[in-house]
């Protein structure tokens, strides 16, 4: 039996035990009315009327979760709404079957799928790279010993609560002394992605400190005697990294790719900055133009926000249950 | 096969702007294929000579060499060691026969083919086959004990490190384990150095016992050595559980004068020590005969005769038991020194008498301010806390210690036939 096994296992029992618990106390509060609550919901029920507070509390909770998710209903149900839809019911009611309608996707989708393809194009490459060099930072920064070390990590640090606004100038400067538009010009088709390649590596660097504070953090949980056995079993230091570090790095690398990715894509301040071809337009920058100059197009603008929104949603189910690993700081 | 040598191996570590000396000039040779065990509290620097053997700590001063080679500037990669740590130090995400191939990956030319063949032998031996495809967090403390041993023992080393391994199991598997390193070590014939706080572990598994105190080396020695001829009261007291007893005296004249007793000397023990003023009197518990009463007269109904008798032995001394701890073979008795004679009599009265609590706490109190000295004497035999009974000190097992130094003055003597050095 695996430990997994045993651990479920032990869970279930405790819920075994739990239960039996609340149906103790569930029967000797119906005992006069002779309705004894047989199922879940029946002496959830229970539970409830013997404990008025209990509730209350629920209520505030379910109060709690329909604040924080009114926008998001309101969001959706306006952008299958018609346009005269939306202006004659509320936003909270679902639409009638008039005012029914996808168009709004579509044409979201149309204006904003070069966008998507141009955000990928940049946030991917720059969300893997700054995660595996803040990993590569992070070992260096843990497991290896060497001079200045504790200067060099003052460095990342400081680097993590830079705020975006305070690099804009120094940052429009540097892409100005490097002329990447001839450097990039021998190669094909990347050469008219300039201004992504730019976004990339600014986002790479940007990210670089977060990730390595992050990565350090975890590896300083690793056993030193593991990493130890395996210079003495004749593994290299990068060799070590490679086959002892880097597998067991991968909650850590869900936690970066998740927040990492989402930041990335979410960013318009440094794309206003460095975009300047209107085909290297990215995702953040095309939403904003669908709010019309004249009509306020809500369904259109609701329907290309929750387009924008659909790839981080991604990167985040893809790796919740690594990202879970990772928050509750599981080594094995 | 490798001779390992320490030569004036010496380690500083810095300590925020002081320098601390964690291991000071320790000069050891160790044989090929020798088990040695370096023991001694933690802190005296066993651990950190372990790893700079391996190659996992600078060396301050001194030289480590392998068969006639320095490696001191060797990577522990490429030292061809193998360790085994107490923490086991298994690598979570793989199974253990990638755990154990691990090694010879990284460290050999081997095919796969040959890996996976001297993989399965060696769990074949270790008797780990059945769990060549398990992950280490579902093993047993034990089992990953074994997987550990595997994988240094899969790696055919020049020497083999081991420290603390087999702390984290329980006594009874320690136990058990102990046996089967030895005789795996027998086997294998590989040089190993054992890093150990327990004194247990360092009697029974090596050929011989480096003692270290403070990162000084205290004696090396056969365990018998270390433990019938202490090279000084630190060694003494360390090795032998219960510990040697021991007791602050004033030589004077003939005799050994101490607080509680005053012991005689014969002039061949005298001699040996010199002109030392101040000395320590040990001897070990197993040492120390326990007379009493009721053993010798008390059937004839002629007690004072017997205690006469007693009195008699120049070396015979009058105590109360404190305490009586069976150990099953035996029992740990703790005896203090008959100082006062009144509270002898309260403990005679309160026993008989509920009434005399008085005397009684008092009686309680001058036996926690006397020191107390242990004895163990045969499981079998009754002795009860608050007995009086005759402690005898044969004069032929006693150590003297120089007080200031610590320097063994004078050890026990052993007959011809107890040879100190083990059976071939």
């Amino acid at each position: 039996m695996s430990r997994r096994d045993s651990a479920d296992g032990s869970r279930d029992a405790e819920e075994r035990g739990n239960d039996s618990e609340e149906r103790n106390e569930g029967e000797l509060r119906t005992d006069g009315s002779g309705e004894v609550g047989t199922n879940r919901l029946g002496r959830f029920l229970a539970d409830l009327r013997a404990h008025p507070r209990r509730a209350g509390l629920y209520l505030v909770l379910i109060g709690l979760v329909g604040f924080y998710l009114a926008p998001l209903e309101t969001g959706l149900l306006t952008a299958f709404k018609t346009q005269s839809a939306f202006t004659e019911t509320s936003p909270f009611v679902p639409p009638s079957l008039d005012g029914l309608t996808i168009d709004p996707w579509l044409t979201a989708w149309n204006r904003l799928a070069y966008a998507l393809a141009n955000s990928a194009l940049f946030a991917i490459p720059a969300t893997i790279a700054s995660a595996t060099l803040g990993s590569l930072a992070a070992y260096g920064l843990t497991h290896i010993r060497w001079r200045g070390q504790v200067a060099v990590m003052a460095l990342f640090l400081a680097g993590v609560f830079i705020p975006y606004q305070a690099v804009l100038v120094p940052l429009t400067q540097l892409w100005g002394f490097i002329d990447m538009t001839s450097l990039l010009a021998p190669i094909p088709i990347v050469a008219n992605y300039v201004d992504l390649v730019e976004l990339m590596i600014t986002h790479t660097a940007y990210g670089i400190p977060i990730c390595t504070v992050l990565f350090r953090s975890y590896y300083r949980s690793f056993s030193e005697e593991m990493l130890e056995a395996a210079r003495l079993d004749g593994a290299s230091v990068f060799r070590v990294y490679r086959r002892i570090v880097l597998p067991l790095s991968k909650p850590m690398f869900a936690v970066a790719f998740i927040f990492q990715f989402t930041q990335v894509w979410n960013d318009l301040l440094f794309a206003l900055v460095l975009i300047t071809t209107p085909s290297n337009g990215v995702v953040t920058i095309a939403l904003n133009q669908l709010s019309g100059s004249f009509v306020q197009q809500y369904n259109l603008q609701m329907a290309g926000a929750f387009l924008a929104a659909l790839p981080t949603l991604l990167v985040y189910v893809l790796f919740t249950e690594q990202f879970a690993e990772g928050v509750a700081g599981r080594t094995t | 096969m490798t001779r390992v040598t320490l030569d004036s191996l010496t380690k500083h570590f810095d300590d925020g702007g002081g320098t601390v000396v964690a291991v000071d000039d320790v000069s050891i040779d160790i044989a090929d294929g020798e088990f040695i065990v370096l023991v001694g509290p933690s802190g005296c620097g066993k651990s950190t000579t372990l790893r700079m053997v391996a190659g996992l700590e600078t060396i301050t001063g001194g030289e480590i060499r392998l068969d006639d080679t320095v490696v001191n500037d060797r990577q522990a990669k490429d030292r061809n060691i193998a360790m085994v740590f107490q923490s086991y130090a298994l690598y979570p995400h793989m199974s253990v026969r990638e755990n154990m191939s691990f090694g010879l990956e990284e460290s050999t030319d081997l095919g796969d083919t040959e890996i996976g063949e001297r993989v399965e032998n060696t769990a074949t031996m270790m008797g780990i086959e059945d769990l060549l495809d398990r992950k280490p967090g579902e093993l047993s403390g034990g089992q990953q004990q074994r997987v550990a041993l595997g994988r240094a023992i899969v790696r055919d080393p020049a020497v083999f490190l081991m420290d603390e391994p087999l702390s984290n199991l329980d006594a009874k598997l320690r136990a058990q384990m102990r046996t089967e390193l030895q005789r795996l070590q027998e086997d294998l014939g590989v040089t190993t150095v054992y890093v150990t706080h327990d004194q247990t572990e360092a009697m029974t598994m090596g050929d011989r016992i480096a003692v270290l105190n403070d990162g000084r080396l205290q004696q090396v020695g056969t365990p018998l050595e270390c433990y019938h001829e202490p090279a000084n009261l630190f060694v003494a007291g360390f090795i032998g559980e219960p510990s040697m007893n021991v007791f602050e005296m004033r030589v004077d004249g003939e005799e050994l004068v101490g607080e509680e007793f005053t012991y005689p000397l014969s002039s061949g023990t005298r001699e040996a020590l010199g002109d030392a003023r101040e000395v320590t009197l040990g001897i070990r518990p197993e040492d120390v005969e326990v007379l009493t009463g009721t053993e010798n007269g008390r059937r004839d109904g002629d007690r004072s005769d017997d205690q006469d008798r007693n009195r008699d032995g120049r070396h015979d001394f009058r105590t109360i038991v404190d305490v009586v701890e069976p150990v099953g073979n035996g029992n740990n008795v703790y005896l203090a020194f008959d100082g006062a004679e009144a509270g002898t009599e309260a403990l005679g009265e309160a026993a008989g008498d509920g009434s005399a609590v008085e005397d009684d706490e008092r009686v309680a109190m001058d036996l926690e301010d006397s020191d107390t000295f242990v004895a163990t004497v045969s499981g079998l035999r009754r002795i009860e806390a608050g007995e009086e009974v005759y402690a005898r000190l044969p004069e032929d097992a006693i150590h003297v210690f120089d007080a200031e130094t610590g320097e063994a003055l004078r050890n026990r003597a052993l007959d011809e036939e107890e040879t100190v050095e083990p059976a071939a």
